[in-house]
C-alpha cells in the first residue's frame, strides 16, 4: 500500500543519501536538527501547513459568499424557487456565521504549522520567483503576511458577531455591506498571499522531497523510484 | 497541429501555476466541514448545523467537478515518473469515484432535508464517516504527488526536460 507510506518518514528510506548530499551550509543553525530531518527537511514526510490552508482559505471564502447570498436574498429567491431548492436567508446566514468561526479556530493550527515549517525551509540557492522575489524576501512577507492575515481574520469573526447578535439580531440581512466589502478585499489580499506561499513550493521548492534532492544533485530514478 | 496549443511555462503548464490544488481547497474544506457540523449537530442537538452542513456539501459536490476537470489538464501535462505514476492513477480514479459519492450524498440529503430539516438520520451520518475517509485517502494521494514527487514544480520538470528522470 505505497499511498500510505507518509505513515513511515521518508527520513528511513534516504538517512545515507541525506548525510552525503545536505543542501544547507554545515554551520547553519538547522543543521542541529540535521539527524532528526528528512531529506525534504522536516521529520515527517508531508508537510501539515499546506494542508491546514485549504481549511482557512475554504472556510473564508464561503463564509464571505453566503452572507453575500444572504445579502442578496431579495433578488435570488426566484431562482431558487425555479430550480426547487428551498432556502431561507438565516439559512445562508448561518453558514456564513459557523464557517467563519470554524475558519477563525483553525488558522491559529494553520499560522503555528506555517512557522514550524518555515523555521525548518531551506529554500533552493539563486532562484528568483516568477513575481520578482528571491526566496527570503518571499518567506518575509509570506510569514508578517500570515499573522496580519489572522489578525484580519480574528477582526472580521468579532465584527461578524457583533453583526449577528447584536447590532441586526433584528434584522433580515445580517451583515454590513461595508463586512461584505471588506471581505472580497480580503480575498484579493489572500489569493496573493497564498501564490508566495504556492511559490515556495513550487519554484523554491521548500519541503518538496524530489526538489531537495534534485538540488543536491541526486538521481532521482534511484533516490525515488 | 501542436503550434496551436498554447506554450508551456517551466510549470510544464499554460497558466501560471497549477490552479488544481487551489480548486480542491473548497472540496476538502467543505466537505470536511460538513461531516463535523453534522456530527457537531447530532450530538449537541442543534438542527441549525444540519442546514450549514446541506449548503456546504453541496458546495463541495459542485467545486469537484471543477477540480476533476484542472486535475485531468494537469495530471495530463504531469510527466510522473516512478512511484508517482500510480499514485497518479490511483487519485483520478478516486477523484471520479468521490465526485459519484458527493453526488450520491448531496442527492440523499437534498431528499431529506425536504423531509424534515430539523433531524439527521444515523445512516446519513455513517455515510459522513465513509465520505471523510475517502477525502483523507485522496488528500494524501494528492499530497504525495506534490510534497514527494514534486509533479510540476520548477526544478522537477527542468529534470524531466533535461531527460534526468
Amino acid at each position: 500500500m505505497s499511498f500510505l507510506s507518509f505513515l513511515v518518514p521518508t527520513t528511513a528510506a534516504l538517512p545515507q543519501l541525506l548525510a552525503e548530499t545536505a543542501s544547507f551550509p554545515s554551520d547553519a543553525p538547522i543543521d542541529q536538527l540535521a539527524s532528526w530531518l528528512g531529506p525534504n527537511d522536516l521529520p515527517y514526510s508531508l508537510p501539515i501547513h499546506p494542508n491546514l490552508v485549504h481549511f482557512t482559505i475554504g472556510l473564508f471564502v464561503i463564509s464571505v459568499a453566503f452572507d453575500i447570498a444572504g445579502a442578496l436574498y431579495p433578488i435570488e429567491k426566484r431562482v431558487f424557487r425555479f430550480l426547487a431548492l428551498p432556502i431561507t436567508r438565516t439559512g445562508f446566514h448561518d453558514v456564513g456565521w459557523y464557517n467563519l468561526l470554524a475558519c477563525a479556530i483553525v488558522s491559529f493550527f494553520t499560522v503555528a504549522a506555517g512557522f514550524f515549517e518555515m523555521l525548518l525551509a531551506v529554500p533552493i540557492a539563486g532562484v528568483t520567483s516568477t513575481i520578482g522575489l528571491q526566496s527570503m524576501e518571499t518567506m518575509l512577507w509570506h510569514g508578517v503576511g500570515g499573522v496580519l492575515i489572522l489578525l484580519s481574520i480574528i477582526a472580521m469573526t468579532v465584527w461578524r458577531g457583533y453583526q449577528r447578535f447584536l447590532w441586526r439580531r433584528d434584522l433580515g440581512r445580517q451583515v454590513q455591506w461595508l463586512y461584505l466589502l471588506v471581505g472580497l478585499g480580503l480575498f484579493l489580499v489572500i489569493g496573493l498571499h497564498g501564490t508566495l506561499g504556492a511559490e515556495l513550493a513550487g519554484e523554491f521548492g521548500v519541503h518538496i522531497t524530489a526538489d531537495q534532492l534534485l538540488s543536491s544533485g541526486a538521481d532521482l530514478n534511484v533516490a525515488l523510484p | 497541429m501542436q503550434q496551436l496549443l498554447p506554450t508551456l511555462n517551466d510549470h510544464n503548464l499554460p497558466w501560471m501555476d497549477t490552479i488544481h490544488p487551489i480548486v480542491v481547497h473548497f472540496v476538502i474544506a467543505m466537505a470536511v466541514i460538513s461531516v463535523i457540523f453534522d456530527l457537531i449537530g447530532v450530538v449537541m442537538r442543534r438542527p441549525n448545523l444540519f442546514e450549514v452542513s446541506f449548503w456546504n456539501l453541496l458546495f463541495a459536490t459542485t467545486a469537484i467537478f471543477v477540480a476533476i476537470i484542472f486535475g485531468q489538464v494537469e495530471a495530463g501535462l504531469a510527466d510522473p515518473y516512478g512511484a508517482s505514476r500510480s499514485i497518479l492513477n490511483l487519485h483520478s480514479t478516486l477523484g471520479w469515484s468521490l465526485a459519484g459519492v458527493l453526488s450520491l450524498l448531496t442527492g440523499w440529503r437534498y431528499v431529506l432535508r425536504n423531509r424534515d430539516p430539523q433531524s439527521l438520520p444515523m445512516t446519513f451520518l455513517a455515510a459522513d464517516g465513509v465520505l471523510a475517509l475517502l477525502v483523507v485517502i485522496q488528500v494524501t494521494l494528492g499530497n504525495q504527488l506534490i510534497w514527494v514527487y514534486g509533479l510540476h514544480t520548477v526544478p522537477v520538470v527542468a529534470a524531466g526536460r533535461a531527460g534526468l528522470i
